[in-house]
């Protein structure tokens, strides 16, 4: 009975332990895409400067979908420059594509025109229908698709320039890879 | 007056009955669309707000559910198909009940252990344990002694 008692200290404290490190260790609101490893919902969206953009037309070309809100402090803002960082770095491998989530047109190309505007197209999408079909929880959310239209990442927060090259470098070799 | 009281029990019987059979059966018959579509909204979980579900809530995400749900329902989905099109999307995450077994059976299973564990502790003491019981009077005994030795050292 006595060594029992002495047994329980590692049988009680040391799970409990490793599961409260592991629990209070990562964000409850990062959940993972089912998304990964499936093909990228299509989609036909208006761009803020009046163009068309569909799914398909960017088949044959890894793109990243960054959905993204001027209401969204700090987490887009302190996102933009490392996103502009991104288009210079590998912008001639790798379409980067914003949608616009839950704002105004108006209040984006304001967004757009203090923090600088990469140039890639801006898609709006009203009603929210896209970021259902990817299960955007909040912006900022960025999506990696491959150039077979598989999804292979979602980046759950804003990106940052470590993260931002792993995340292309991990898309260019998918690409490499077929 | 007898007469008259004999027709008006046995009217009021057969509606009684009445009344009771349409409860009975309602139940059975199939909810509507909109009775579906609410049901599944309640079980679903807002996306972009806070312990809410897409029934309570009226953000951009919960209205475009609510859309969807009833465009699949009208498409002829079943109400199971509506769900794993969202789980599909978000996760599990989605529902606010989740689906796994383990997940209810978890609390009941902690909780019973904390009791087999607290009954192994307060357990009364066995023989095994009666060593311990006389050391502990043989170091009382000792430490009486040990007084009784200091108060007649400062006797003498």
């Amino acid at each position: 009975m006595r060594y029992l008692r002495w047994l329980l200290v590692p049988i009680v404290v040391v799970p409990l332990t490793l599961l409260l490190f592991h629990g209070f260790g990562r964000d409850p609101r990062e959940i993972p895409s089912p998304l990964i490893g499936k093909p990228a919902p299509s989609f036909s969206l208006a761009a803020l400067d009046g163009t068309r953009l569909t799914a398909a037309q960017l088949h044959g070309r890894p793109y990243v979908l960054n959905f993204w809100a001027s209401w969204c402090i700090p987490g887009c803002v302190d996102e933009h420059p490392v996103l502009l960082e991104a288009e210079r770095r590998y912008g001639a491998d790798v379409q980067i594509v914003g949608v616009v989530y839950n704002d105004s047109p108006a209040a984006a190309r304001t967004f757009l025109d203090r923090y600088g505007d990469g140039g890639w197209p801006q898609l709006s999408d009203e009603g929210g229908r896209l970021a259902v079909e990817y299960g955007v929880t909040g912006p900022p959310e960025t999506y990696f698709v491959d150039a077979t239209g598989i999804v292979r990442g979602k980046q759950f927060g804003p990106l940052t320039m470590a993260a931002m090259d792993d995340r292309f470098a991990a898309l260019l070799a998918a690409r490499a890879a077929q | 007056m007898r007469r008259i009281a004999l027709p008006i029990a046995a009217a009021a019987l057969v509606a009684l009955l009445a009344l009771v059979l349409v409860n009975v059966v309602r139940p059975g018959q199939p909810p509507t669309r909109a009775q579906s579509a609410a049901a599944i909204a309640a079980e679903l979980r807002c996306p972009d707000c806070q312990s809410l579900s897409v029934a309570d809530s009226h953000t951009a995400s919960a209205i475009e559910i609510r859309r969807q749900i009833d465009e699949l329902l009208g498409s002829g989905s079943s109400s199971d198909a509506v769900r794993q099109h969202f789980v599909d999307r978000y996760g599990e995450w989605i529902l606010l009940a989740p689906r796994s077994p383990v997940a209810w059976a978890l609390p009941f299973g902690v909780v019973a252990a904390g009791v087999a564990l607290l009954l192994i502790w307060l357990r009364p003491r066995t023989a095994a344990d009666g060593g311990e019981t006389v050391s502990a009077e043989a170091a009382e005994s000792e430490q009486l002694r040990r007084v009784r030795d200091e108060a007649e050292a400062l006797d003498a």
